[in-house]
């Protein structure tokens, strides 16, 4: 009895939008991931991407009083530590998992230099002077119990995401632009003689990662939260990339996995008011992640296996 | 020249390189950036306490920057080690509290093989997904640390707490030696230079060693020449998980002489940062952990007394890595050296010679 009420506490409709709300920063940072991907770029600097994004947006909006130039500013920003990271895999033949730990460590570096140099603080900023992103009211939803409560007072930027994954899944799956990209990643030298110049695809692959890497970000920390905390992204970024090769890159299968991760992490937060120990309630959504990860990609590799084992006879890699 | 001397040239030149984008970080807040240099050298080797810092330093990255050096010989890139770090120094401290039956040389074995052997537990777990299915190590390990992370400080404020106001375990039975007190430096630091000789020893030297590097360098003709690539490969995940679990042990008996909460912070990822500088090259690793030990004691220092934030010490060594990654300095170097010899060779003046096709051969 007393069970049951506890589990109709934890599982309510208000769950659904808590997951959202959890999910959508890991579904910008796993689009941010799933572009470079296409082109065979795995983008570990997706975390200190959205870092800088991050702060960005907080000291943007806080200068200025505007949250959309944050967000904007925010967006340039991720391209501009995207782009060094483009420039250092692509032109100088960097290893792009250490360039791209060298980006997030850079990333929490620089973040926590100039907190303390511009805003004279250390561990975190907030001021009333930042202004988040708007929540969009919908005020004719006000008087329906349960879409009220689902669907009223939405930040804008989450409201965005889910027009944001149509758009991709559009842009990669076709369009010509897409179908260049997948190319590049899939068969580079067949895009070579296609006449695609693979480098070119690459760098505008790398750009527009950095640009959605930067809103994750201004999302974090302008409409998830209104202030910025040192290393406020806390894997989020990582969470992301996991949730790319849960979806194979495919934004919408993707966002799935991030809706998985945003799930556990809501069910551990509510857990926590029940005596549960804080510590396994904080590592759930790690846990979770790793399972499916591993258990989407042995099942990757079992159909995989499955489709070559008629055909070839050898190893088939 | 030859490659070791080149290495060691570029580790240099990027250095100085880093060193001066450090630079003009802080003279664009306003401060003198030679003060401050020299403020961090003189706090990391000034007094006794600087050196013993610098040491109590070093000690654990020699050992984090080794044990992601051997994995990446067999080309994985294990960004664990601070999870095994946790978990070995855990294992440790609850071996070293409750284990007083055994005589002290006993349990000092008892601890270090209990933290290599849940260390190596823990590092096998990516190891073995990466072999068998192909999972991301990377995110896998970077994942995991976090969990080991909560793992560690359940324990040490639930279960295994001392009930003091700090998470922390009652103090070990036995402890390593300090030297050069009143710093933390201990006898770990002996310690730690034998293994990662035995380690360099083990990986050029013997058999084991060669079928890692064989990995490594070219999976393919391992396993042409009949080396089981994925065994081969979660023996050097072993390896370094045990590599970051004698850390762990050495920093729990010897710095501090109980289990601390976040005791590890940073020093994987630390550890990592100067394997990743020299390209995880067994032979410079160490001297960039001293380097970094070097600029991490001396901060605090050049912190308190020039009013540059220590974060400048991060944000230099970030960037450290970002150049050093790139190949562009080494190639310049190349390119001039073979206009040299091409010009020398038709008998014109150096610098006349265009580098026509040295330029698309490198690509």
């Amino acid at each position: 009895m007393g069970l049951m009420e506890n589990l109709g506490k934890v599982f309510n409709v208000s769950l659904i939008y808590a997951t959202f709300r959890a999910s959508t920063p890991i579904i910008y940072a796993a689009l941010c991931a799933a572009i470079t991907q296409q082109a065979n770029i795995l983008n570990i600097g997706t975390e200190g991407i959205m870092l800088v994004g991050a702060f960005t947006a907080i000291s943007v909006s806080y200068a200025t009083g505007s949250w959309f130039l944050g967000v904007i500013v925010a967006m340039l920003a991720g391209a501009a530590i995207a782009m060094i990271m483009a420039v250092g895999h692509i032109k100088y033949n960097s290893e792009i998992c250490a360039i791209g730990m060298g980006i997030n460590l850079f990333a929490i570096a620089i973040t926590k230099f100039l907190l303390n140099t511009l805003f004279h603080t250390n561990g975190n900023f907030s001021d009333p002077k930042i202004v988040p992103i708007p929540r969009v009211e919908l005020s004719f939803l006000e008087n329906i119990p349960v879409l009220n409560q689902l669907f009223n007072n939405w930040c804008f930027t989450e409201w965005f995401v889910i027009l944001f994954i149509i758009i991709l899944q559009f842009l990669f799956y076709k369009t010509v632009w897409g179908l260049r990209l997948r190319a590049v990643g899939q068969f580079p030298m067949a895009a070579e003689t296609a006449g695609i110049r693979v480098n070119a695809v690459k760098y505008q692959a790398m750009l527009i990662s950095g640009l959605i890497g930067g809103l994750a970000g201004a999302h974090l920390s302008l409409g998830y939260s209104a202030q910025f905390v040192e290393n406020m992204t806390n894997s989020r970024g990582f969470m992301g990339v996991a949730a790319m090769y849960f979806g194979g890159a495919n934004p919408v299968l993707t966002a799935v996995g991030c809706l998985l991760f945003g799930f556990a992490d809501s069910v551990g937060a509510r857990l926590q008011a029940y005596g549960f120990p804080a510590q396994f309630v904080l590592m759930m959504p790690y846990l979770v992640t790793v399972l499916v990860l591993a258990i989407s990609m042995a099942i990757k590799l079992g159909a995989e296996r499955k489709r070559e084992s008629s055909l070839v006879t050898g190893d088939s890699h | 020249m030859s490659q070791s001397m080149k290495n060691l040239l570029k580790v240099v030149i990027t250095m100085v390189l880093s060193l001066v984008i450090g630079a003009i970080f802080i003279l664009s807040i306003g401060e003198n950036p030679i003060a401050a240099y020299g403020a961090l050298l003189k706090g990391a080797f000034g007094t006794k306490l600087g050196i013993g810092t610098t040491i109590a330093g070093f000690t654990p990255l020699l050992l984090t920057s080794i044990a992601f050096a051997v994995a990446a010989q067999a080309g994985a890139f294990n960004v664990g080690v601070e999870g095994e770090v946790i978990l070995g120094g855990i294992t440790a401290a609850y071996i070293g509290i409750h284990w007083g039956f055994l005589p002290a040389p006993l349990l000092y074995l008892a601890c270090f093989a209990g933290a290599m052997v849940v260390a190596a537990a823990w590092a096998f777990i990516p190891a073995a997904l990466k072999a068998y299915y192909n999972v991301s190590e990377v995110c896998v390990t970077i994942l995991m640390n976090t969990v080991a992370l909560y793992i560690g400080s359940y324990l040490v404020s639930g279960p295994m707490s001392a009930g003091v106001a700090t998470p922390q375990t009652d103090p070990v039975l036995v402890t390593i030696p300090k030297i050069l007190k009143p710093s933390s430096a201990n006898a770990g630091v002996f310690l730690a230079i034998i293994i990662v000789l035995i380690v360099i020893f083990m990986l050029y030297k013997t058999k084991w060693g060669y079928k890692i590097r064989t990995v490594g360098t070219n999976p393919e003709h391992a396993d042409y020449v009949g080396i089981d690539a994925k065994k081969t490969f979660i023996n050097a995940m072993l390896l370094s998980g045990m590599l970051g679990g004698i850390a762990g042990c050495i920093e729990v008996l010897g710095v501090h002489g109980y289990y601390l909460d976040g005791f590890a912070k940073d020093l994987g990822t630390n550890g990592m940062l100067a394997a990743l500088i020299v390209k995880s090259n067994m032979a410079t690793t160490p001297l960039m952990a001293f380097f970094l030990a070097v600029l991490k004691s001396g901060a605090m220092a050049m912190q308190q007394t020039t009013g540059v934030p220590k974060a400048i010490v991060d944000t230099i060594s970030a960037i450290f890595i970002i150049i050093a990654t790139m190949e562009f300095v080494i190639q310049i170097k190349g390119r001039r050296q073979k206009e040299q010899a091409a010009a020398v060779s038709s008998g014109e003046a150096p610098g006349t010679a265009p580098p026509v096709e040295s330029e698309e051969k490198e690509e």
